[in-house]
């Protein structure tokens, strides 16, 4: 089997540039110990798909074989910057870039010196690939795109891979509740807007948890509509059409706020 | 020192096709021209502007989009490459612009004083979004006027519309105040397209004007409505059916530097002039200016 390991991560860049802080620190180190099972589980590939790549014309895929810089974020820019320093599987992008047009959807690949990765990108690689062991593929969030578009993305990625035989790991970059805090807070007390949202989160972590996967399957729209998901939670649409819902269960590394949104970091486990 | 002034507002929209089209040598990209309407509409707006003669050039982006406050440009100067992250086979631009620091300072905590959250943005390294940067260079290729940038909070669309705009309208009026209290002679740029309805595939090449008209009917009636409205400066009007408008044509003047500039110009019943409309990728994008100076509410150079 290709896919080796499949995980939701959170796209905010506080557990990395600010993780002293208690609330985002607890995420950084669940994100460490997310990284550290995807270490074990060795793939070649993360295929990363990230609510934060924004596009509206046709589906974007990075192509550029490397890509190494410094990224300010639009809305933390006092945390100063990030810096990348990634790898593309330009052999598997092209293969995934051909193949989406049967599902009617036109992709395009994007090989520019000083493009702006995304803030979700680079922090899971940050984190979850720190030695660069790994290559990316890189999926952009088109607007436009439904929860059934995006999961049968992530089908087509899974198909050329295993028709590649790549080792690949399936990561969906994006946030849980939307809700935030808009003005200036105590970061340290730091907590989930609403306790509505606390609850949609809890409940859906719960059900993956327990590998109540048709549940879950069931709960997702109105979970993504009532607790103001990131981008309709496509993050984890991608993924699960990348593993065809075959899941058993989940480790739950992390949950927590990021200026009052919800974030966790998500371990499937594989059949 | 005298009482500064804001002594103009121009609609200017930012499709960075329009810099593409241009072939200005700050932009990678080569194109065989296109969207000429729009580009000369830009050239006689370039044309008023130079006979204002502006000390300072404030710019409402919603490319720069915050969630948390509204944010302005804080560092002397900012240089390096904006390549689109939506269109980068268009725009890869080398941009060097000079910041009004005390300007944008004052702006933040007038907001602030009015009960807004704002931020200055002090980073060195931070990528000035394609937004401002093309309707910088649309209406002054010259890059030789200081600027103030402001961001885009999302308020309209995590709040209410209409509790957002309040925000943009109240953030106008910090703007003014700012302005006032500085001794400028201040030029406001909304960076919005109005119908935002667009195509999902783009031609080959992306210059092909046989590709390009509205998108739809319905929204590009619903643009004409609101330019008749501003060409005969029936100002009030206009922002009662803003709601509707954003609402029905999926308007990009909803993330908030079309209310922003009016509040700041104290919503004038000024005919505005309009320089050129046209579409880009199907959306519609009017480059007008409402002219103090001429109309007697500000003085001459």
């Amino acid at each position: 089997m290709p896919i080796v390991a499949a995980l939701l991560v959170p796209g905010s860049p506080l557990p990395q540039v600010a993780r002293s802080n208690p609330p985002w620190g607890a995420l950084a180190d669940a994100l460490d110990a997310a990284g550290e099972a995807l270490a074990r589980a060795a793939p070649e590939t993360l295929v990363v798909y990230s609510t934060q790549w924004l596009a509206v014309l046709d589906e974007l895929w990075l192509t550029r074989p490397r890509m190494q810089g410094q990224h300010v974020d639009d809305n933390w820019h006092e945390y100063g910057a990030l810096p990348y320093d990634i790898r593309i599987d330009t052999a598997l992008t092209s293969a995934i870039i051909a193949a989406t047009p049967a599902i009617g959807v036109r992709s395009k690949g994007v090989d520019y010196d000083g493009f702006p990765l995304d803030t979700g990108t680079i922090v899971a690689s940050h984190f979850l690939n720190a030695n660069g062991h790994a290559a990316l593929a890189v999926a952009a969030n088109n607007l436009y795109h439904d929860w059934r578009t995006t999961e049968q993305l992530g089908r087509v990625a899974a198909e050329q891979a295993q028709a590649l035989g790549r080792r690949v790991a399936f990561i969906g970059v994006g946030g849980l509740s939307g809700s935030f805090f808009r003005g200036t807070m105590d970061v340290a007390s730091d907590r989930i807007a609403s306790a509505a949202d606390d609850n949609w989160n809890r409940r859906m972590l719960g059900l993956l948890e327990q590998g109540e996967m048709q549940a879950f399957r069931a709960a997702c729209p109105d979970y993504a509509r009532q607790a103001r998901v990131d981008m309709g939670f496509k993050h984890c649409a991608f993924v699960m059409g990348a593993l065809d819902w075959q899941v058993s269960g989940a480790t739950v590394h992390g949950y927590g706020p990021l200026y009052g949104a919800g974030g966790a970091v998500v371990e499937f486990k594989l059949p | 020192m005298s009482k500064g002034e804001i002594i103009a507002g121009y609609l200017a929209p930012h499709p960075p096709h329009l810099v593409y089209g241009e072939n200005p040598p700050q932009n990678e990209p080569r194109s065989q021209g296109g969207w000429e309407q729009l580009r000369w509409a830009y050239e006689r707006a370039r044309k008023t502007l130079d006979e204002l003669r502006p000390d300072v050039l404030l710019v409402h982006s919603p490319h720069w989009i915050t969630q948390q406050g509204h944010h302005f440009l804080g560092v002397p100067h900012l240089a390096g490459k904006s390549v689109d992250p939506i269109f980068p086979n268009l725009f890869r631009y080398q941009f060097a612009l000079d910041v009004d620091v005390e300007l944008a300072q004052a702006c933040a905590a007038e907001g602030a004083r009015l009960g807004l959250t704002t931020k200055m943005m002090r980073n060195p390294q931070f990528r000035v979004d394609y937004g401002t940067i093309t309707t910088l260079h649309m209406i002054r290729p010259q890059w030789d006027i200081p600027v103030v940038g402001i961001s885009a909070n999302n308020s309209p669309y995590y709040l209410t519309t209409e509790e957002g705009l309040e925000e943009m309208d109240i953030l106008g009026r910090a703007t003014r105040a700012a302005i006032e209290a500085s001794g400028r002679r201040a030029v406001l740029l909304a960076s919005n397209t109005l119908c935002h309805y667009h195509f999902h595939e783009e031609p080959e090449p992306p210059e092909d004007m046989s590709k390009e008209h509205p998108e739809n009917m319905a929204g590009y009636l619903w643009d004409m409505r609101i330019i008749d409205l501003l060409r005969r400066g029936r100002v009030k009007e206009t922002f009662e059916v803003l709601p509707r408008f954003i609402e029905e044509a999926f308007a990009e003047v909803k993330s908030g530097a079309f209310t922003w500039m009016f509040a700041a110009m104290g919503y004038p019943e000024l005919p505005g002039e309009l320089h050129g409309y046209g579409t880009v990728i199907g959306t519609g994008n009017a480059v007008m200016e409402w002219n103090l100076v001429k109309a007697g509410l500000a003085r001459a150079a």
